[in-house]
């Protein structure tokens, strides 16, 4: 009886791609003009942060699996990055251990950009075929596991990453430019693939697997070229990342990192470019106004005890809020209409009786 | 006893039944026919609460039952035999038929009751502790009208009762159909074995890609209808046998 | 020859992990949900041993009994608050909400606690050593075992001999068509989610006792075991997680005596490593469970 709901053809969310690609581009020019140091700053991670959120939303968005794995990928790139353009003898003085083949590398920033989304490109290349058949509960379990897995080896692997201790001397690179241009690029690319032949078969496969097998499409391929490429705009982001804040630690790319990346992704809407991209501002502007409460209530002694969590305290239960009352997102009904994250499930068939 | 009114469904964006009505009175065995995705199931699970229509009413007993959770509309009465038998397959025999007493359990009735089923179904004493996946199709599905039995329901919803089983089992299942009818189980019965089914109704009804194309005695349907039409979309020279 | 010394401590380490595992496959079971606020339940009841144990005269037993009732009531509520609304939305929807509750929990203790660990008083009896069959291992260890096999027994009782036991079986055979029965849906995930809190208050008081400290980030660990334990059982049936439990209690310790100094920092990466090679060769856990994959709505 079921019937699979499939996903829309056509393209009505062009305009409201380019017209986020300007706002971006605007953004940038506004800030960069007239705002203080601080808020360009803060809007240089903000693009650098929003390039990770599309490169996450391509696949999960997409596919609707949820992958841990993603901020591993993004530390992946960050170090491959960070290794290849620091120079040898602040790499020898920041990581004493590091093998010396490594330590005696040194290229352009750019193209150690780009190297480090190949590496992690690579490396899901190498990791990801199997997994990609899973799904449901084991699925999820895989992935998490994959992200302990990566973890672990950072923050062991001292020879390249300088184990848990911070990474630093990374030449302070990116600028508001590179990271709105970035952001810009990965935006736009984004939407292209989701109307793309491959986005068109990963929503189809995401909507109703089997109905997609059945249509010739091949399920598991679909979903491991897009987790690949996913991978790479992950890598590419974390190496901006580590340029922009050109210090940093394997805890970076852990599960409270993770979790920031998907409340992003999923208050916004997590099927849609615009969810993906109002998550990210939203969360930004109100993490750094709750960073800035924290910081005020610790040092102004209103209270007497450190305060502590506060911030991700406040986005989890905005989390929880949002998927309550919305569960497709802010955006989730607009013009990029999002369909659910999960979305297997028989749209009519399941007693919504149950609000008692 | 249930009144169906202008029932309208959909699966996403598939209709599945426009606007259908019907009416089972008490005492009464109905039989619902049709094609495969004519929406004899979909009505089913629109009256046993399991998929919430789009408009319409289903009333049982003078109570608007839309919207109401699969558990009330059981407490209400009505017990649904489901398409496929749905056996709890880890469950032993004895289990699922404890779970079928779940809403009207008490220990001397529930005796009782078994004994009952015992009679109409002796397969099911002898199996009583076997897992329910290790039964037979037709065994599973005695099971299954068994355990709906348990909960003494007012009015009894099969469907596709008859469904793979082997030609001595559907002969069995009709056979027990009918006897349920005759002790006054008030049943609504959901076949595409057309002619088995007309054998044992009272009335009927016929689906049509989510619509009723007809509602009548068995005897109205015979003179108005070549059951085979109703199978194969034909007209009433249409030939063909009617198989199953 | 393998000591009489590893075997108790093998059986008390994949005692824990075995009720770890069971707690989240109750809730799995049935709602089809890997649930990541499942070692804030924990958490939860450690820091009503830290704060009951400290700040009040309340006897010790009562303090554990407190604490295990704290812990299945907050994972009822997170039930009924977050998770009960967004049931029949998606699996996904709920799966970011489990790890969304466990963010809200773990960063309630961070901010209303402290971020620094807080030490559990505990009764010294309870770290005092003892010589059974030759091995002399500390009365936690065989209390831990002991209190593994009375649950279980008790669990299996309830499973199978009382109604509502059978339901919850029923329903994480078939959940629709037990509604269908006439077993109300939200009966049995409450009282899935009270048995999961339950023995992860249970856990917690031999987790707690044997660093006899609780932080905020405690569950996390219990998490992962529970994950690794349930996928090489199997997440499919109650006594595949059992069996995960001590299979992986077993390959804990053989690990941690067989890997290198060099190495064994790298551990959890092999434990990782090994269960994502699991998956991929066996699905389905050793134990083959009649469950189906059958959302819940």
């Amino acid at each position: 009886m079921s019937t699979p709901k499939m996903a829309r053809i056509g393209s009505p969310g062009r305009p409201a791609a380019f017209a986020l690609a300007a706002l971006l581009i605007v953004g940038a020019f506004a800030v960069n003009a007239f705002a203080p140091f601080v808020v360009v700053g803060i809007y240089t991670y903000f693009c650098v942060t929003l390039m990770m959120v599309l490169g996450l939303q391509m696949f999960m968005g997409n596919s609707g699996i949820l992958n841990w794995t993603y901020i591993g990928f993004v530390g992946i790139g960050a170090y491959a990055a960070s290794i290849l353009s620091t120079a040898p003898a602040l790499k020898s003085m920041g990581v004493p251990n590091m093998y010396p083949a490594l330590v005696a590398l040194q290229i352009p920033v750019v193209p150690a950009l780009l190297i480090g989304g190949v590496v992690a490109a690579v490396i899901a290349a190498i990791l990801a075929w199997p997994l990609m058949r899973l799904s449901d509960a084991v699925g999820v379990i895989t992935l998490f596991a994959m992200l302990i897995v990566f973890h672990v080896i950072m923050t062991q692997w001292d020879n390249v990453t300088n184990g848990p201790r911070t990474f630093f001397g990374v030449q302070a690179f990116t600028t508001i430019w590179m990271a709105t241009g970035a952001a810009v690029i990965t935006l736009l690319g984004a939407y292209f693939f989701r109307e793309s032949s491959l986005g068109l078969r990963l929503r189809a496969s995401r909507d109703d697997r089997h109905a997609a097998k059945a249509m010739g499409i091949n399920v598991v391929g679909v979903r491991y070229l897009t987790f690949v490429l996913s991978s790479f705009v992950a890598g590419v982001a974390g190496g901006l990342w580590a340029h922009y804040i050109t210090s940093f630690s394997p805890k970076s790319f852990y599960v409270g990192e993770m979790f920031v990346l998907l409340t992003m992704l999923v208050i916004g809407g997590a099927g849609s470019i615009s969810g993906a991209t109002l998550g990210a501002l939203l969360v930004t502007v109100m993490r750094e106004g709750l960073r800035q409460l924290e910081g005020y209530l610790n040092n102004s002694g209103v209270i007497n005890f450190e305060v502590y969590g506060l911030t991700e305290l406040t986005m989890a239960v905005l989390l929880v809020t949002i998927l309550i009352v919305r569960p497709a997102g802010i955006v989730g009904g607009q013009e990029f209409r999002f369909p659910r994250i999960g979305g297997k499930r028989k749209p009519a068939e399941a007693a919504d009786s149950d609000e008692s | 006893m249930l009144t169906v009114k202008d029932l309208y469904a959909s699966y996403g964006a598939i209709n599945a039944l426009h606007g259908i009505s019907l009416e089972v009175n008490e005492g009464e065995l109905v039989a619902l026919l049709g094609t495969n995705g004519a929406g004899k199931s979909t009505t089913l699970k629109s009256i046993c609460g399991v998929l919430r229509p789009q408009g319409g009413s289903v009333e049982f007993l003078g109570e608007d039952l839309i919207g109401k959770k699969p558990e009330a509309i059981l407490k209400k009465g009505i017990s649904l035999v489901p398409e496929g038998r749905e056996i709890f397959t880890s469950l032993s025999v004895a289990e699922n038929l404890r779970i079928g007493a779940f809403s009207c359990y008490e220990r001397d009735r529930y005796r009782y009751d078994l004994e009952e089923m015992f009679a109409l179904f002796p397969i099911l004493e002898e199996r009583l502790q076997q897992p329910g996946g290790l039964l037979s199709g037709g065994e599973q599905q005695m099971l299954a009208i068994a355990r709906a039995l348990m909960s003494h329901p007012k009015l009894l919803m099969l469907d596709e009762p008859s469904l793979g089983l082997s030609p001595t089992m559907v002969d069995q299942i009709f056979d027990l159909i009918a006897t349920l009818r005759d002790r006054g189980t008030t049943i609504l019965l959901v076949e595409q074995n057309a002619e088995r089914a007309l054998r044992v109704a009272d009335r009927a009804y016929v689906l049509k890609t989510g619509s009723m194309e007809f509602s009548g005695t068995p005897a109205e349907l015979e003179s108005e209808l070549d059951i085979a039409s109703v199978y194969f979309g034909g007209t009433k020279d249409g030939s063909g046998e009617v198989t199953v | 020859m393998i000591g009489s010394e590893f075997i108790i401590n093998t059986l008390s380490l994949g005692s824990l992990y075995a009720l770890i595992a069971l707690g989240l496959v109750f809730v799995y079971g049935i709602l089809k949900l890997v649930n990541f606020a499942y070692g804030e339940y924990l958490m939860v009841a450690g820091y009503t041993l830290y704060v009951l144990g400290t700040f009040t005269p309340i006897p010790w037993w009562l303090t554990m009994i407190l604490a295990v009732a704290l812990a299945a009531f907050v994972s009822y509520l997170t039930e009924l608050i977050a998770f009960r609304p967004v049931r029949t939305k998606s699996l996904d929807a709920m799966l970011v909400t489990s790890f969304a509750v466990s963010v809200l929990l773990q960063n309630a203790a961070l901010l209303f606690v402290s971020p620094r660990s807080r030490a559990v008083p505990f009764p010294p009896a309870f770290s005092e050593s003892v010589t059974v069959f030759g091995a002399t291992t500390p009365v936690r260890n065989i209390l831990t075992i002991v209190t593994t096999v009375i649950l279980l027994v008790a669990l299996t009782l309830l499973m199978k001999y009382t109604v509502l036991g059978i339901a919850m079986r029923a329903a994480a055979d078939k959940f629709t068509t037990t509604r269908l029965m006439g077993v109300p849906a939200n009966l049995v995930i409450s009282v899935a989610f009270i048995l999961s809190g339950l023995l992860a208050g249970v856990v917690s008081i031999f987790w707690v006792g044997r660093s006899a400290s609780v932080d905020p980030l405690i569950g996390f660990a219990p998490l992962l075991i529970a994950f690794i334990a349930t996928v090489i059982g199997g997440m499919h049936s109650l006594q595949g997680a059992v069996v995960g439990g001590y299979v992986y209690g077993l390959l804990f310790n053989a690990l941690s005596i067989m890997l290198p100094a060099s190495l064994i920092n790298y551990r959890d990466a092999f434990m990782f490593a090994i269960v994502i090679l699991f998956l991929l060769l066996r699905p389905e856990g050793l134990i083959r469970g009649g469950y189906t994959e059958e959302r819940v709505g």
